[in-house]
């Protein structure tokens, strides 16, 4: 075990001072982070209010002479008709006017006028107006709540369970949906890294000084385990950025603290990624042991990392039929297993059972891809520059 | 260091019996039997291609022997024998981004060293091969005889029992073979075995104590190297005298040139009659006589140059007294 962390601790730090190590782990969450900022810069003006107009074609509304938004106290004029209302806002009386339409209570949506550099805020002005004009002689608490709409606690009437609802319903859908998503870029992303750093290995010649020191067991298992945590080191990276992306962009949105984390969910994605993962790194390293050079090595990964990204053409299915033959089949397909099952559990209880023998499917083709893995070791491994052929393959895990 | 001197006197450190390593249509070793032992330098020689290196790799557990029996340290390969073993491949490489310290430190631990002591012997032997002010630098900025020495430094740290080297002096100048040289001289003064594999046959004179010379996977040279290159050199002498002579009895030709006279001997006569003679002449005194002893670059052309066919090569074979292998 010794002799597997130096190695893993070796390919780590070897690993993380690469450049493209760099660019990938931190340019990523810079990107999200950027794009979370951006919807703040361009919807977020701490400008003051104009005065409003409002134009009531229905003839329903009693509309106040001002409004109370953000602390700011904006005046509200009424007009007969467009033109009129118009004609005030080119005369910069006003800073935007609302037309009410006739059939508004029959559902025609009411339109708005403004400049297009318009201040974020008035759309939220307007349906201040609009609930004060709709209800004119309710009291301030009641307006109050009715700015602040009902969320619902959800019970399952058959187990009697609490469910959550609203913003809480709406994460728990989510969750498995980001975390198949997430395991996905995962898969993809590490397993070509990790088919490079065998070939890398060979084209080095480092190999041939390490194997003398240790089994091609140990030595397969600390690559993979060294960039296992590397690709922790780049989740967690990716992780804060995501999260602060997240925090940047839905801060006064929505109160993030109705978010819940569906834990069973969280649960059976550890418990089904991490085999899962480790299953993908073992294969990955195999190609690498198989492949002639670097290019081929990221080619033939590369395909294997695809099978990570695959069950995301399935969305379709799994949403029409989420419990249908197509997704059981895949949910047990080692390869696929906790994007399927993750993706499935959006949209449905996905049984125990099928988790479990999930799991244990995982787990068998894990040990089994190390014992093939390591049977080809030790006839690739030497073989600088050129491709296992299949003859040889079958010659190795005949005779080790 | 106690452990290797009683290993010295024991058992070899390599044995080796009937080894044959068959690729689908390739013999790449065919037969090769041999002993290496504590305390010298073996050489193993033969022309590209002659299976050399994959001699080596059976050595060590790389690769597989298709038949044959393999020694090393006193028993089949282990995990601990694998600690007691220093190498040098032919094809080397390290890792590009590490710095050299981290280098030699993750190989000499992965030898069973703790971090402190792969440290302090990192720190003493860098020192010695004039490398310590680059111990911080990537792999990768370090220039070829750097990368050379600190390859060579990451096979001797654990200061192992037997140290394989395949060409350790390509790529050095005079002054840094010089370096490893010693340090070689060292390990094999503390008993240490070590097999240099090299086309530098000067080398190989010079430290060797016995080789084996193979060719096409076959064994053609095995022994004490002097007596293989007194074999070679068939029963003449090198005689430098004052004074001249044109005959002399029991010399069957006599050449001479850059001031001394090379005397082929007739056949059943011993080089003592002869100098016996030459001292017994009054016109001449004999300043130095001694039997030719032929380079070993030429033997190695003479042996591995010509075409040898398979019924020809056991009579090729020279195996000297004292070796079980007869031809």
């Amino acid at each position: 075990m010794r002799k597997i962390w130096l190695v893993a601790s070796a390919t780590y730090r070897e690993r993380v001072r690469a450049g493209t190590f760099l660019v990938l782990t931190f340019g990523l969450p810079l990107l999200m982070v950027i794009a979370g900022a951006v919807p703040i810069f361009f919807a977020e003006s701490d400008a003051p209010l104009p005065a409003l107009g409002m134009v009531d074609e229905s003839g329903h509304l009693t509309v106040p002479n001002q409004v109370t938004v953000d602390e700011d106290t904006v005046p509200i004029a009424t007009y007969p008709d467009p033109v009129a209302a118009q004609l005030a806002l080119d005369a910069n009386q006003i800073g935007a006017y609302l037309v009410v339409p006739v059939d508004y209570f029959a559902g025609t949506p009411p339109t708005l006028y403004t400049a297009p550099d318009a201040n974020a805020r008035l759309e939220r002005a307007f349906r201040r107006i609009l609930r004060t004009a709709m209800t004119p002689d309710a009291p301030a608490w009641l307006l109050a709540r009715l700015s602040n709409p009902a969320t619902f606690s959800y019970v399952d009437s058959t187990t009697g369970t609490v469910v959550e609802g609203g913003v809480g319903r709406f994460s728990r859908i989510l969750t498995p949906i980001l975390l198949a998503l997430f395991f996905g870029l995962l898969v993809f992303t590490s397993t070509s890294q990790l088919g490079s750093a065998i070939v890398r290995e060979k084209d080095q010649r480092a190999m041939e000084i390490v194997i003398t020191s240790l089994a091609p067991r140990q030595l397969v298992m600390g690559k993979v385990l060294g960039m296992a945590l590397l690709s922790l080191t780049q989740v967690a990276v990716w992780l804060m950025g995501g999260l602060f992306a997240l925090l940047l962009a839905f801060t006064g949105s929505f109160d993030l603290r109705q978010l819940s984390i569906p834990w069973p969910v969280v649960g059976w994605a550890v418990l089904l990624g991490i085999p899962t993962y480790f299953l993908y790194a073992v294969l990955a390293a195999g190609l690498g042991i198989i492949a002639g050079d670097s290019q081929q090595a990221q080619q033939l990964a590369g395909f294997l990392g695809f099978f990570g990204l695959a069950p995301f053409w399935l969305v379709g299915v799994i949403v029409g039929e989420p419990d249908g033959t197509l997704p059981l089949a895949l949910t047990l397909f080692p390869l696929s297993s906790p994007m399927i099952a993750l993706l499935r559990m959006a949209f449905t209880i996905v049984p125990r059972w099928q988790l479990m023998a999930a799991l244990l499917l995982i787990v068998a083709c894990l040990f089994l891809s190390i014992w093939f893995v390591t049977r080809i070791f030790r006839s690739a491994m030497l073989l600088y520059g050129q491709t296992l052929r299949p003859r040889a393959i079958w010659q190795a895990l005949r005779t080790g | 260091m106690k452990e290797l001197a009683e290993q010295a006197t024991g058992n070899p450190a390599v044995e080796v019996q009937n080894l044959v390593k068959r690729y689908a249509t390739v013999q790449a070793v065919n037969d090769l039997t041999f002993t290496i032992n504590y305390g010298e330098i073996f050489g193993l020689l033969g022309p590209n291609g002659a299976g050399k290196t994959t001699t080596i790799r059976m050595i060590l557990d790389i690769i597989k022997p298709t038949s044959g029996q393999i020694s090393v340290l006193g028993g089949p390969m282990s995990e601990a024998t694998k600690a007691q073993i220093g190498y040098l491949p032919e094809e080397r490489g390290l890792y590009e981004n590490m710095t050299l310290l981290d280098t030699l430190l993750f190989l000499g631990q992965l030898k069973g060293l703790s971090r402190r002591t792969a440290r302090q012997r990192t720190e003493q032997y860098l020192h010695e091969v004039d490398l310590w002010e680059a111990h911080d630098r990537q792999i990768k900025a370090l220039s070829r005889g750097m990368n050379q020495k600190a390859q060579f430094v990451a096979a001797i740290l654990h200061e192992p029992a037997l140290i394989i080297a395949d060409e350790p002096f390509s790529g050095l100048d005079p002054v840094n073979t010089r370096v490893i040289k010693k340090l070689l001289y060292t390990m094999r003064d503390r008993g240490t075995a070590i097999v240099m594999s090299t086309h530098q046959m000067h080398q190989v004179e010079e430290m060797c104590q016995r080789i084996l010379l193979i060719d096409r996977g076959r064994q053609v040279l095995y022994g004490p190297l002097q007596e293989i290159r007194q074999r070679f050199a068939g029963n003449a002498v090198e005689v430098e005298l004052r004074g001249h002579v044109d005959q002399v009895p029991g010399v069957a030709h006599l050449n001479y040139a850059n001031g001394s006279y090379r005397m082929v001997l007739e056949e059943g006569v011993q080089p003592e009659t002869v100098l016996k003679t030459l001292v017994q002449c009054p016109d001449v005194t004999v300043e130095r006589f001694a039997p030719v002893q032929t380079a070993l670059d030429e033997i190695f052309v003479q042996v591995v140059g010509r075409s040898l066919s398979a019924e020809e090569l056991p009579s090729a074979e020279i195996v000297v007294a004292g070796e079980e292998r007869t031809p």
